[in-house]
Formats: structure tokens, C-alpha cells, sequence
């Protein structure tokens, strides 16, 4: 489809925008990275585009007891600077840094990342290892999701075409917590991850584990945890063997494709190698965990 | 169909018709004769099209011309100041930094907008802020030393 044949509607509020949408036909576009080199390959079937970059009242960082609230509109780089996201959000920071690079940071969303629902979304894992929800808003309702139950597949969600992603809420770490960001990529800028992991540690007493929530990218259609992996953490001393297991049962709970970037018996190894080297850090002193006031 | 979009363009304000999809990096090259922003992989991925765009480096050919009314834009062009080069331009050249020179209009926006934000950047920061940029001639220490040299200033 040639580069005219599409129509841009570009509203200025939320609620135009949602009328605009309400009959399904138009897609979203927020910093436009991933629509934008959609349309270039030609993959978008919709003629109708929803530019939401002139809604100020999507560009947002809120503090809201429990959770921090972030507006559609809201920018990797924005959330790089946050302090609120940095001091809550540690383990979302440091996988915000590995989008794209600066370019991209800088017009790439988080919403985006949920919308395009890619299972490669370096942005993706941190909101399922610490609990995310993403708010849906159509013109006669407004719902919100649990991130756990949002992706069906790839490129698939529970979203509606009516409905718009308006806010994800990243649920706050605690003081106290451990996490890590891991991926593994053919260079560390502008490449997509071959396998990427987050993981968020709850601690019982010292470097023993209440809690352990393991979330894995492009292993699967979604972002998928390692339920198994996360189990095998809990109430015991994570020495090496016990780390080299916890990778192992990751890995077995991942089923990756191959593709042009990298075979699946590949994808298998980097994530049980990606969940050791990030408990490897938290045990070995590498990392420090949250203290609510690192800013 | 077209929509007329109206922006600040390296300091004036232009007004502009064109598909409303269209990148802006078209329509900087097809339809203002800005030619500096590159059309390299038009994939965000080798930067070569960064341009300024409210302060901040982005890659052009990922922008929508619909999402740039009443924004501001800066190329390479709009830094040479009454036949002067920019300070960054002048030490990328000075120092090597350009070899086929494909890349370097977006080598040069990149550096300017850490510049502009952080006059004084370590070695880590530099190397960061045009990670986002190839240079497939391979001239990147000679990059790098080119913003030290501005930096050091």
C-alpha cells in the first residue's frame, strides 16, 4: 500500500480519540517505531491511522500508592529519567535502557510496546515480573487488565478494535527487593533480543527468597514466567548448582522458534544462561536491591 | 490525499503539503530539499536520518509528518551559521571522523543533542549517545574523540 493511501486522524483530547475509534477501523499509533517500519514492509492492513502524539493529557508519570501510572504517551526516556519510575521501577529502568537506543528511547512507548505485542518487547517482561495492568478505554466503557491476561499471542490481545490502551500501572517494587534485566541480542544497540528475562526476588532473609517472579521474552508467543524456575528459588541458599538448576528448569519452560536470528536450541541456552548470570550477580554482590530512596 | 503541516524548521517556520503517512525524512528530502538526514536502512536502526526534534535525537524516517505541527526540527543544515561550522562539525571533520560521510549527518545530530544537554559528557555517555548511529567505514574512535574534543572545550 502506498504511503497515500492512508488516512491520519490526529485529535487533541482522549475523548475525541475514542470517538474516533469506536467504530474499530483505525489503528493506533503512539511514537510510531514499530508502526511506522510496519508500514514501510507494508504488514498494515488498516487504512485508517490514529495519531495520539497531540493528547498532552497521555504524557504522564503519576504516583499512585501502590502503583506508578504511566500515560500512553510516555517515552522510554521519560521513564529513564523518572526519578519515581528509578526509585519504584528499577528492574523497568534498566530494561528501558536496552530499548532500541537513544533514537528510539526517545519516541518509543511503553503502551506501544504492550500495543504492538510483540513477544521480542524488551519493555514486556519487567511489567510481568512485577505485575502490571494495562487500561483499556473504549468510548462507552473503561476496563483494566491484568498484563498476565492481555496477550494471546503474537501480535494477538484481549484489546478491542474500539478500545484504546490509555495507561499502564507498573506495580512499585518493594525496599528490599532484588531483580534483574537480562537480553541477549546481536549487538547491544538497535538489535532485537533474542531471549530476554526479568526477574524480581523477594527476599525472606538474607539472600533467601519469600517470592520469586521470572519473566522471559521471545522464548514463547507472549512473554510467558517460569513458574518452575521461580519455585526452585524459594526458602533455600541459591548456591551455584541451585542457580545452574533454576536456569535449567527456565529454559525447559521456554519453547522459542527458530528463525533468521537464531535457532531454537540457541534461544534454549542464552535464557537458562541469561537466568543464571542475573541470580549469579544478586548473590555475588553485583546488584543491590531496592531501597526506596536510591535517588 | 495530502494535510498541511506547519513547523519550525532549523529556526524558521515552514508549511508543508504531503501524504499525512509520509516519514518525515521523505518529506525533509522530497519536499524542502534538506538533504543531510539519510535514507539508510528507513528502519530506525542505523540512524543515519537523526535529525533534532524538539531537542531530542530521533530517527527521522520513524516520525509521521502528521506528528511534527508546531514541533521544531533541526538538520545539519540549520547548524552552519553564516558559513561557519558547528563546532561538532568542524571537530568531526578535523579529526577524521568522516570518511564516505554517509553517516555522519546523523552522527553529527546525535552528538549534538547530548551536547546541548550535557555539555561535558564522560567517554560511556559519548559511546551511548551514538550507539544509535552505524558507521559502516568503521570510523568511530575518530567519532568519539571528535566529541571529546567539543567536549573539553
Amino acid at each position: 500500500m502506498k504511503v497515500s493511501h492512508y488516512t491520519v486522524h490526529s485529535p487533541r483530547t482522549i475523548s475525541e480519540a475514542l470517538n474516533i475509534l469506536k467504530d474499530g477501523a483505525a489503528r493506533p499509533i503512539a511514537g510510531g517505531t514499530d508502526v511506522m517500519v510496519q508500514i514501510k514492509d507494508d504488514l498494515v492492513k488498516e487504512t485508517e491511522l490514529l495519531n495520539l502524539s497531540y493528547i498532552m493529557d497521555l504524557n504522564y508519570i503519576r504516583d499512585d500508592g501502590d502503583f506508578i501510572r504511566v500515560g500512553a504517551l510516555t517515552t522510554y526516556s521519560d521513564l529513564i529519567r523518572s526519578r519515581l519510575v528509578n526509585e519504584y521501577s528499577p528492574v523497568l529502568v534498566e530494561a528501558a535502557r536496552t530499548v532500541g537506543a537513544v533514537q528510539i528511547q526517545n519516541r518509543g512507548t511503553l503502551a506501544g510496546n504492550v500495543g504492538n505485542a510483540s513477544p521480542a518487547g524488551d519493555g514486556l517482561p519487567p511489567l510481568f515480573a512485577t505485575g502490571a495492568k494495562v487500561k483499556l478505554q473504549s468510548e462507552a466503557s473503561e476496563r483494566e487488565v491484568d498484563i498476565g491476561d492481555y496477550f494471546l499471542g503474537v501480535r494477538k490481545t484481549v484489546r478491542q478494535p474500539n478500545e484504546l490502551i490509555t495507561e499502564v500501572s507498573v506495580r512499585k517494587m518493594k525496599p528490599g527487593d532484588y531483580y534483574f534485566f537480562k537480553k541477549i541480542g546481536l549487538r547491544s544497540a538497535n538489535a532485537i533480543s533474542l531471549v530476554s528475562v526479568a526477574a524480581v526476588l523477594v527476599p525472606a532473609e538474607v539472600l533467601t527468597f519469600k517470592e520469586a517472579r521470572i519473566a522471559m521474552g521471545a522464548v514463547a508467543p507472549t512473554v510467558i514466567r517460569a513458574k518452575s524456575a521461580e519455585a526452585a528459588i524459594l526458602n533455600c541458599q541459591l548456591t551455584d548448582e541451585k542457580m545452574k538448576e533454576v536456569g535449567r528448569l527456565a529454559s525447559e519452560e521456554a519453547h522459542p522458534i527458530t528463525d533468521i536470528r537464531a535457532t531454537a536450541e540457541y534461544r534454549k541456552q542464552a535464557i537458562a544462561g541469561a537466568v543464571y548470570e542475573g541470580l549469579y550477580e544478586i548473590v555475588n554482590g553485583f546488584r543491590s536491591p531496592v531501597n526506596g530512596s536510591s535517588v | 490525499m495530502e494535510i498541511e503541516v506547519s513547523f519550525v524548521l532549523n529556526g524558521k517556520r515552514v508549511t508543508v503539503k504531503a501524504p499525512p503517512a509520509k516519514s518525515l525524512l521523505r518529506v525533509l528530502r522530497e519536499d524542502l530539499d534538506i538533504t543531510s538526514p539519510k535514507p539508510g536502512c528507513e528502519a530506525g536502526e542505523c540512524g543515519a536520518c537523526t535529525v533534532l526534534l524538539d531537542g531530542k535525537a530521533v530517527t527521522s524516517c520513524l516520525v509521521m509528518i502528521s506528528q511534527v505541527q508546531d514541533r521544531e526540527i533541526w538538520t545539519d543544515e540549520g547548524l552552519v551559521k553564516d558559513g561557519q561550522l558547528d563546532p561538532i562539525q568542524k571537530a568531526i571533520a578535523e579529526e577524521g571522523g568522516s570518511q564516505c560521510g554517509y553517516c555522519t549527518p546523523g552522527f553529527v545530530m546525535s552528538a549534538k543533542a547530548l551536547l546541548n544537554s550535557n555539555p561535558h559528557p564522560t567517554e560511556k555517555e559519548i559511546v551511548e549517545s551514538i550507539s544509535g548511529n552505524i558507521c559502516r567505514c568503521g570510523a568511530y574512535p575518530r567519532l568519539v574523540q571528535a566529541i571529546k574534543k567539543v567536549a573539553n572545550e
